[in-house]
């Protein structure tokens, strides 16, 4: 199978997919209140067809940079490339959100083809694709149903179906299983896991969980809060397919969640703004009860 | 293979374009593996023996009104209030004269006219005001104070500019039917989900397409919602119009029959009335009920 690449297009000016140089962003809440770095002075680049995750605690920033990726937000100082050109909204990005955004009034089949929709694909293209995909995510069968008669699994699967279907060579993902419970998402952990097997793209996930990072990715940057910054990149070299074996048993796994976990925590307890400020005086066990 | 045909918007390096996609090969197939049984079984059983009891709920409502009117009408007389029979005979009579059919014409041409014009002029305008904010906002107190204000009160200039006919007595109607109509389409736009505009926006959508496909069918249950008051209301306005302009229709009828103190025939119009109110409301909610199935649980 085979898109058309416009032959005439310039090469990228590096060889990452994704290049991210010295970019700061902030926000004010009002106009009198003074800004907050969501970001300062990050920079990351990000390898093709390599699979990233954003870890930290709340307000470090893993959100913005999303959405600077997306071009839904445009950095306040720096660089943003993305395939050589700065960030720019369409089907090339394909989008999967904590709230699932299903659109109500759709049944779930016009739900997936929304984006090629909007590229004014023909409605019989559309149909095949969202039937593929569907089929592809496990829930072909729920093509006429509307979001609200599905499990939030399911609705979480649809949104994926429609991040794929325009075929993005992009994939970002915000805390998409978080609004899940703790069984359906590590089933939806698998079905990305089995998507990055079968297809090729950079993947940007941002999610609050250690262990998701490492189940997933290729790389994980850990972010550091008020200002926004990275404070360490990790890469993860466990052996593939992960789900084909108890991989939180590894060590290496153990190691590497041990690190990032201790990490969070020292960011999160010395941060004067964090409700658990401190809170390491009371607290007797290092290591967490569970993911 | 399915490929999308033209692709406006790919931006590749030729050099690793095919690969950068998140293209399905030949393994791609099935991976939901892990089906989670959960299959709609929220319809079906249960719904219809339900539907059933509340018909029979309000055919028993029905006739203990109708057993209390009678009772009524036994106690005062039917000088006062007419029994439900003497009102049949009557209903009979006044629609063999010809009396009921011509008044129903012309109140139904005044209702539908002046309740569809109102639909044509008030969803336009509403989205418009929704869609161009300031526009709207530049509008809203004005139409804050047009819905709050008594329409009757414009009857008399209605009629210097329209004079006692028809064009006056749907201009009454447009006029009271429209306000509810603008102000829920204009609530509509206004409350539109802002993460599904996000998603549409980052999903490459131009701000029509996000008009059009999530603002516009976000704001149809608040749209319909002012139609089925403007309905009322367009009913009201339609028996009001009669009363104070040309007597005729249905309430030229009630006023007639009343001033005469024919109670009988007072009381067909009466019914007749209701009659057409529910009738419009049934419609309205059929109509409801088919354009926004979706939307049973709201947001998702």
């Amino acid at each position: 199978m085979n898109t058309h690449v416009p032959q005439a297009e310039a090469a990228s000016l590096t060889s990452a997919a994704i290049s991210i140089r010295n970019v700061s962003k902030s926000f004010r809440r009002a106009e009198s209140s003074p800004p907050v770095h969501a970001l300062k002075n990050v920079s990351l680049d990000i390898a093709p067809n390599s699979f990233v995750s954003l870890v930290g605690p709340s307000g470090c920033g893993k959100t913005t940079l999303l959405r600077l990726l997306n071009g839904l937000i445009e950095p306040d100082e720096g660089e943003i490339l993305v395939d050589g050109k700065p960030p720019m909204r369409g089907p090339h990005m394909g989008l999967v959100f904590q709230s699932i955004r299903l659109m109500p009034w759709r049944t779930i089949r016009a739900n997936v083809y929304f984006p090629l929709e909007l590229q004014n694909a023909p409605l019989k293209d559309c149909i095949e694709r969202a039937d593929h995909y569907l089929a592809m995510m496990g829930i072909a069968k729920f093509g006429d149903a509307y979001p609200h008669e599905l499990s939030g699994g399911m609705q979480q699967r649809a949104a994926l179906a429609r991040a794929l279907i325009s075929q993005p060579a992009f994939l970002l993902m915000d805390e998409p299983f978080a609004a899940l419970d703790a069984q359906t998402r590590e089933f939806m952990q698998i079905e990305v896991m089995k998507i990055r097997q079968n297809l090729q793209g950079v993947v940007v996930f941002v999610t609050h969980s250690v262990d998701e990072a490492i189940l997933l990715s290729d790389r994980i940057v850990m972010m550091s809060p008020r200002p926004g910054q990275i404070a360490e990149t990790l890469s993860v070299d466990l052996p593939h397919p992960r789900w084909d074996y108890d991989v939180r048993a590894n060590k290496d796994f153990v190691e590497l969640r041990r690190h990032l976990w201790e990490g969070i925590k020292a960011m999160v307890v010395n941060d004067p703004e964090s409700e658990f400020y401190q809170r390491d005086r009371v607290m007797r066990s290092t290591t967490p009860a569970g993911g | 293979m399915m490929a999308v045909k033209a692709r406006p918007q790919a931006r590749k390096s030729p050099e690793k374009g095919p690969k950068r996609s998140f293209r399905d090969d030949e393994q791609a197939g099935t991976v939901g593996a892990q089906e989670l049984a959960h299959t709609n079984s929220m319809q079906g059983a249960g719904a219809r023996p339900l539907r059933i009891s509340i018909g029979a709920w309000r055919v028993v409502v029905g006739l203990l009104l109708i057993a209390i009117w009678t009772i009524v009408a036994y106690y005062f007389g039917d000088n006062f209030i007419p029994s439900p029979i003497e009102t049949a005979r009557a209903a009979v009579r006044i629609t063999a004269d010809g009396a009921i059919p011509s008044a129903l014409g012309s109140t139904l041409i005044v209702f539908l006219a002046g309740y569809i014009l109102s639909i044509i002029v008030a969803i336009p305008l509403g989205l418009f005001m929704g869609g161009f904010r300031i526009f709207g906002a530049a509008l809203e107190p004005y139409m804050d104070a047009l819905s709050a204000m008594p329409r009757v009160s414009f009857i008399p200039l209605i009629i210097i500019f329209l004079g006692l006919g028809y064009e006056a007595k749907i201009c009454v109607v447009f006029l009271g039917a429209m306000m509810p109509i603008l102000i829920n389409t204009y609530t509509g736009v206004l409350n539109s989900d802002a993460d599904l505009i996000e998603m549409a926006r980052a999903s490459g959508a131009s701000e029509m397409q996000i008009f059009r496909m999530i603002m516009l069918p976000g704001a149809l249950p608040y749209i319909i919602a002012g139609m089925r008051v403007g309905a009322g209301l367009a009913l009201i306005n339609t028996v009001v119009a009669e009363l104070y302009t040309a007597v005729q229709g249905l309430g030229g009828l009630l006023s007639v029959y009343g001033n005469t103190f024919r109670m009988a025939p007072y009381f067909v119009v009466v019914i007749l009335l209701a009659i057409i109110g529910l009738a419009t409301m049934r419609t309205l909610k059929a109509l409801e009920r088919r354009m926004t199935r979706g939307y049973a649980r709201g947001r998702v």
